[in-house]
Formats: C-alpha cells, sequence, structure tokens
C-alpha cells in the first residue's frame, strides 16, 4: 500500500510487504525517508478522488498553463511477465500544456540502509540488499540519476499522456515491464477493484462511506495469509511531538469479531474464511493463551525498537515491532470467541480441531479470568482488573456455551463455563458499576469512565437496554464525547501526554445507540462522523477535536470496521 | 558409476539450490536461478518457479554426467576434485553461462544494449552476476563448489 500526499508525492511505501521495511518513508523522517515526488512545477492547486469503487487514486493538478490528471495505482498482476510488486502512475493532459518533474528518492530499510544507483538494460535501478526498484518512463522525460535520486521533467499537453512503472524486485532480479503491458495492468487493476466493490451486498444509508471502507480493509489483507493488519504505517503520533507512535503492521486477534462482523455483512465471505482460520493457525504456537497481536505471516515475535528517524513532525520515538504482543489481555478471548459464533452462524458450523480449540480457549478463561491485565487498550502501566476485560471474559463463555449447546464445540465443561460466568457477572456487577458515576467503570473500585464498555452492548454482554448499559451509554457520550467525537479514557496509562478521541469508539457510540433502539441519537452521530473523513473518504485512528487533524496511524482498519458495523446496526434497526 | 553421478548430481543440485536459497534469505544475492531459467519459458510467475526448478535438476544431473565423463577420461575421481570442477563450473556459469549465454537465448533478458522494447525485461545478470548483489560471486561459487564436491564423492564411492 502506497500513501500519496496532496501533493502528489508518495511519501509512504514498504516493499515487498506491508509490514517491510519503508522504501518511501519521508511521513516518518521528511530528510532521510524517501519520497517519490511527481507535481507541475508551476504552482498548483491539486484536488483528489479515487476512480469510483477503486482503490486506484485519480489527482488533478490545476496551474496557470493548464491541468493534468495523476493516477495513481499499485497494480495487480496481469498480461505477461509481472513485476513482483509494481507501482504505475500515469500522467493525461487535460488542458494546456503543463511542464512537470518528478523525482525519485529511494531509501531503503527505513531510510537506514544503503541505497545504490545503476543502470540495468537503460532504466535507472536502485538497489538495497535483497531489494531492488527499477524506475521504467515513458514519455516522461530523459531519466537522470546520482548518487540520491533519479529524477526527470518533461510537458503534457492536453490529450497527451506519459507512464512511470515502479518495479520491485525481493530476492529475485527485477523485471523491466513494457508501458503496454503497465497499461494493461492498471486498467485491469481498475477492473479487478470494480468488479469486487460492486459485489459487496450493502444498500443500507451512507453506502458510499461503507464501500469505501471495505476497499480499505480489502487492500488491508495480506493475501499469503488472509491476515488483516491494523493499518499500513507505523509511528504516526497519537499525539504530535509525543511518545505514543506504535506500529501497526500486524493483525491484532482482538479485531476478529468487528472483522468478520463486518466482512459476513458485506457478502465478504472468502476473505471472512480466510481471517478466521488464520487466526486460529497463528495462535497454534501460543495455544491456549493468544497473543495480542501477531505478524502477518503468523509468526509471532514483534520485538519493539526505536529507529534513529526524526518522527512524523518531531514524533519520536520512531518505533517497527510492537512490545504489547506479550501483553496479557484478556478482552481478546471474548472477541474471539464471538468471531467464532458470527461465523458458525453464518457458515452453518465450526471445523472439528477449531472446535475443540476454542473449548480449550474457554477453559483458558475459566483459569485466567481474575488476574489484572493490560486491557483492550494495552496500557503499559500496572496491570489492572479492567472491567472491559472481565465482561468479555463473560462474553467469551457465552459464546463457549452457545456454541456448545448447537453442538459445534465438546460441552463436556459446559457447567463450568456457566458457573464461572456467572461469578464474573457478579464480579462486574458488584465491583463494576459505580452508582454515582451511573455507569460501569474503567477498572475494578475506580470511578473512571472508560469507552471500551460501550463493547458491552455491541458484544452482547447483556441485553442492550438493561438500565445499567443505558446509564452507561449516556455517561460515555457525557463524560469522554467532545462533539460527536469520544475519547477512549482520561484517566492515567503509563505513558506521557494524552491522544485524540478515539474514532472507532464514536463509531461504536452509534452501533450501540441503534443496539439500543435509539435510532434519531444513531443516525444523527453517524451523520456527523462521516463527514469528518479525509477528502477520499479515510479515517485514521484519532481525530484531535480541537483541531479536526487525524492523528495515528493511517489509514486504520479498526475505526473503518467500526463505520461499516455501526451503518449496517443502524441499518438492520431501521428495518 | 553413471548411477553414483546421477545420485550425486541429484543430490549436490539439492544442496546448491540450498545454498543459494539460504543465500537470497539472508540478502546475500538477489539471484533466483528457478526463476531465470523458468521465465525463459513461460511469463506466469508461479509456472516459471515450478518450470524453473524442473529445468534446474535437469541440469544439475546433465552437468553430472559432464563431470562423470571428465573423470573417466582422466581415470580419476574424488571429493576434492570434484570440488574444484565445481569451482571452474561456478566461474564459468557465472562469467559466460548466465552473464553471455543465457541472455542471448533468454527471450526476457535484458542486456546492457537493450532498451525496452515490446516483451518485459528481466534484470541482465552482469558479469559473475554482481547485478544480484555483490556477493552474488561468493555464494554462488562456493555453492558449485559444493555440488562438485559431492558429485564427485558420489562417483568415487561408485567406482
Amino acid at each position: 500500500m502506497a500513501l500519496v500526499a496532496r501533493d502528489g508525492s508518495i511519501d509512504w511505501l514498504c516493499l515487498p510487504d506491508l509490514d517491510s521495511a519503508s522504501v518511501f518513508g519521508a511521513l516518518i523522517d521528511s530528510e532521510r525517508g524517501g519520497r517519490f515526488v511527481l507535481e507541475p512545477e508551476l504552482p498548483f492547486q491539486a484536488s483528489r478522488r479515487y476512480l469510483p469503487g477503486t482503490n486506484v487514486l485519480e489527482t488533478t493538478f490545476s496551474t496557470s498553463a493548464g491541468r493534468v490528471r495523476l493516477t495513481d495505482a499499485m497494480t495487480l498482476p496481469a498480461g505477461e511477465l509481472s513485476p513482483y510488486r509494481e507501482l504505475v502512475r500515469r500522467v493525461e493532459g487535460l488542458a494546456g500544456m503543463v511542464p512537470l518533474h518528478w523525482r525519485v528518492e529511494p531509501r531503503f530499510g527505513y531510510g537506514t540502509g544503503k541505497t545504490r544507483i545503476e543502470r540495468r538494460a537503460g532504466a535507472p535501478v536502485a538497489l538495497g540488499g535483497r531489494d531492488a526498484l527499477a524506475l521504467c518512463s515513458w514519455e516522461a522525460g530523459e531519466p537522470t540519476h546520482d548518487a540520491q535520486a533519479i529524477t526527470g521533467r518533461f510537458s503534457v499537453g492536453q490529450g497527451g499522456s506519459s507512464l512511470l512503472a515502479l518495479s520491485g524486485a525481493h530476492q529475485e532480479p527485477l523485471v523491466l515491464p513494457t508501458r503496454a503491458d503497465a497499461e494493461v495492468r492498471l486498467h485491469a487493476t481498475v477492473r479487478s477493484w470494480r468488479e469486487w466493490a460492486q459485489a459487496r451486498e450493502y444498500s443500507g444509508p451512507w453506502r458510499e462511506a461503507v464501500i469505501r471502507s471495505a476497499l480499505v480493509l480489502k487492500l488491508l489483507v495480506y493475501a499469503p495469509s488472509g491476515a488483516i493488519a491494523a493499518a499500513p504505517t507505523t509511528s504516526l503520533p497519537e499525539e504530535i511531538g509525543g511518545e505514543r507512535n506504535w506500529d501497526y503492521r500486524f493483525s491484532w486477534p482482538r479485531d476478529a469479531a468487528f472483522t468478520l462482523q463486518a466482512l459476513l455483512a458485506l457478502g465478504c465471505a472468502p476473505e471472512a474464511r480466510a481471517f478466521f482460520s488464520w487466526i486460529l493457525h497463528a495462535s497454534r504456537l501460543t495455544h491456549p493463551r493468544l497473543q495480542v497481536l501477531y505478524r502477518l505471516d503468523g509468526r509471532a515475535e514483534a520485538d519493539e525498537q526505536s529507529l534513529p528517524l526524526a518522527g512524523y513532525r518531531g514524533s519520536r520515538p520512531v518505533r517497527v515491532g510492537n512490545g504489547a504482543a506479550d501483553q496479557m489481555q484478556l478482552d481478546v478471548y471474548g472477541e474471539l470467541l464471538q468471531a467464532a459464533s458470527h461465523f458458525a452462524s453464518s457458515t452453518g458450523g465450526l471445523d472439528r480441531d477449531h472446535g475443540r480449540r476454542l473449548a480449550e480457549i474457554a477453559d483458558f478463561v475459566c483459569a485466567s479470568w481474575e488476574q489484572p491485565d493490560a486491557g483492550i487498550w494495552e496500557a503499559r502501566g500496572e496491570p489492572a482488573h479492567f472491567i472491559q476485560s472481565k465482561m468479555m471474559c463473560g462474553v467469551a463463555l457465552a459464546r463457549a456455551c452457545e456454541l456448545a449447546e448447537r453442538g459445534f464445540l465438546p460441552s463436556k465443561h459446559n457447567e463450568q463455563w456457566l458457573g464461572e460466568r456467572e461469578r464474573i457477572r457478579e464480579f462486574v456487577e458488584t465491583r463494576g458499576y459505580s452508582e454515582s458515576k451511573q455507569s460501569y467503570v474503567r477498572s475494578a473500585g475506580e470511578e473512571e469512565i472508560d469507552a471500551s464498555l460501550l463493547l458491552a452492548v455491541l458484544a452482547g454482554y447483556d441485553e442492550p437496554r438493561t438500565p445499567r448499559l443505558l446509564a452507561t451509554i449516556d455517561a460515555i457520550r457525557r463524560e469522554l464525547g467532545r462533539g460527536p467525537l469520544i475519547h477512549r479514557y482520561f484517566g492515567a496509562d503509563g505513558l506521557d501526554g494524552e491522544d485524540g478521541a478515539f474514532l472507532a469508539c464514536s463509531f461504536w457510540l452509534a452501533e450501540a445507540y441503534a443496539r439500543q433502539g435509539r435510532l434519531d441519537e444513531a443516525a444523527t452521530l453517524m451523520e456527523e462522523l462521516v463527514l469528518l473523513a479525509n477528502d477520499v473518504g479515510l479515517f485514521a485512528e484519532e481525530i484531535d477535536p480541537a483541531t479536526g487533524e487525524f492523528l495515528g496511524n493511517f489509514p486504520q482498519g479498526l475505526s473503518h470496521l467500526a463505520l461499516i458495523n455501526a451503518a449496517v446496526a443502524i441499518e438492520e434497526a431501521q428495518q | 558409476m553413471i548411477w553414483g553421478a546421477l545420485v550425486g548430481g541429484l543430490a549436490g543440485t539439492l544442496v546448491l539450490t540450498t545454498l543459494l536459497r539460504a543465500a537470497s534469505e539472508f540478502g546475500l544475492t538477489r539471484m533466483d536461478l528457478p526463476f531465470l531459467l523458468g521465465t525463459a519459458l513461460t511469463g506466469d510467475r508461479v509456472r516459471a518457479k515450478a518450470v524453473g526448478y524442473a529445468l534446474h535438476f535437469g541440469f544439475g544431473l546433465l552437468f553430472a554426467l559432464a563431470y562423470y565423463a571428465i573423470f573417466v577420461v582422466i581415470d580419476e575421481s574424488g571429493f576434492l576434485l570434484g570440488a574444484f570442477f565445481g569451482l571452474v563450473h561456478g566461474l564459468f556459469a557465472g562469467s559466460a553461462v548466465v552473464n553471455i549465454l543465457l541472455p542471448v537465448v533468454h527471450p526476457r533478458m535484458g542486456t546492457g544494449f537493450t532498451a525496452a522494447g515490446s516483451a518485459p525485461l528481466l534484470e541482465p545478470p552482469g558479469f559473475l552476476l554482481l547485478n544480484y548483489g555483490r556477493r552474488t560471486p561468493l555464494a554462488t561459487i562456493i555453492a558449485h563448489i559444493a555440488y562438485g564436491a559431492i558429485v564427485g564423492g558420489f562417483v568415487s564411492l561408485a567406482s
């Protein structure tokens, strides 16, 4: 996945995979990171859109000399021998004659590796260890290069067209494409995305936002395994200049329930099946314990380290890897069993081996729920008895019982699961509810409110309209809300600084309203939230309520998952 | 004795392939022999790898038979002699076979004189395959020495 700035510069691209080191990393270090600039030489205004129903971006530059259209795509394989990875940039003249220039500054290994630039078969190539890039261009000026960059200048008149193709190789020789093949792949890529988007089964409100979100999720799928990355970036800060900078290029089992729910609602059964199977496959090595996150290829290591980079607008450290992997987070078991329930309902059953392993996980929950944990927000302070974690343990056991009753899980421990579920409920109801706040609370014995408690409604901890859940939803809006936006919490979490409002929580609130039958509130909130997307319909992890600025990694899968599920819930409730 | 050469060729190619793959995984080279061979016959990446592995093992057996012929002519064989043959083989492969001959017969292989044409081109290997990484010659020659030693050893055992 490549991130294109509003001025047409590609400031983020990891090759060969989404979780590989960046070759264009200007996003996290504008000096050392590298980028692919392509822009008019005259002052310009730019407007952008995705080609409808695709992940192909179109940027239109307007200058005093005329207008040009830039089309950017990571192409899908088609036609003759395809490059291992290919980024195609096509420039078309719309009016007048516009002079443009381009500059490719590849910086392998997040800008910390060595990069050499040479020529092969007439094409400039950049070399960095096991990776290489070739820049093939047609009617885009004569490429020249020095030790740092490959550059070119050209002009495009009305009706004219130029093409640049960046071919990437990993542990193999480069493939230097022809213009015809690159054009074929560009067209095939547009067609393929459109066909996929048209096949999505959703005709409810906010369809455009829902389909855009589905397209984002599809981009986050690591095709070889079926894993879905949380986001394609690392260390975009939750607070500008702060230390809350994390690597999200991993897959979180926690997102399983949201993911399955969204994928199944949109008719993405193959993707749902692949993701569910991947989770159960990836977690084999740590079974019955679920690690908080796994690498996209299923490996469990996620060692965290800091890179010597400047960071996004000075936000350091820049981290790769994620230290949260080793945390104890009890809520993930509820999410997994909830996902299994969605999956079984949709497909009519569960694989026998999967059923056996899920039963063992339920046993593990029985043995573990009384321990303190790091909670859903991966707090880096001391472990605590987070109420949402306990609620999700209760959900895990409730789903295990239901699945066992339907014959999908071995039922020999059913009684134990029921008994422990009751003990969890007793704990939550006696130590997790504040009469003075009229709300469930963040952790046992505290008075703080936490937006993760919205999941009690979404995951079915209890009936949605119990007095306590109705009051909790109101308390969350009252205490954590800033306009349509919801903060996760305001208490200490073991880190300096504060983060912004969490978009997923804001969409969860809309879904919670819908599930409680508060449709007007749900629809009104949803209308406001959808308008907060950027110019091409994407959401980050968080928003600064004061400035409207995006914070955190981008685009964020969880935000888009929450959008889809909220829209679907509102549509279902309306029906 | 000829069976020794064939078994040695098979085992030697297995080791050579594994060593080159390991070198690739460790970032020493971007050379991928099965990919290079397979793309001479097909533009489909997956099929190219499968065809390439088959060709690679076929060539491994043919070269083992060539080694065998030389062993017969000089009436001597063995592990060390095989390793020496492997060294010469590796140097020859890197300097002439892959660098000069392969681009001539490979429909998708570019050379220093080629510009983009009607077919996508594979990056040319260059002298001693240096285009695929500066440590490619080292990896290639060590792998071929191992291949030669195994062929020589098996022929010696079988005779």
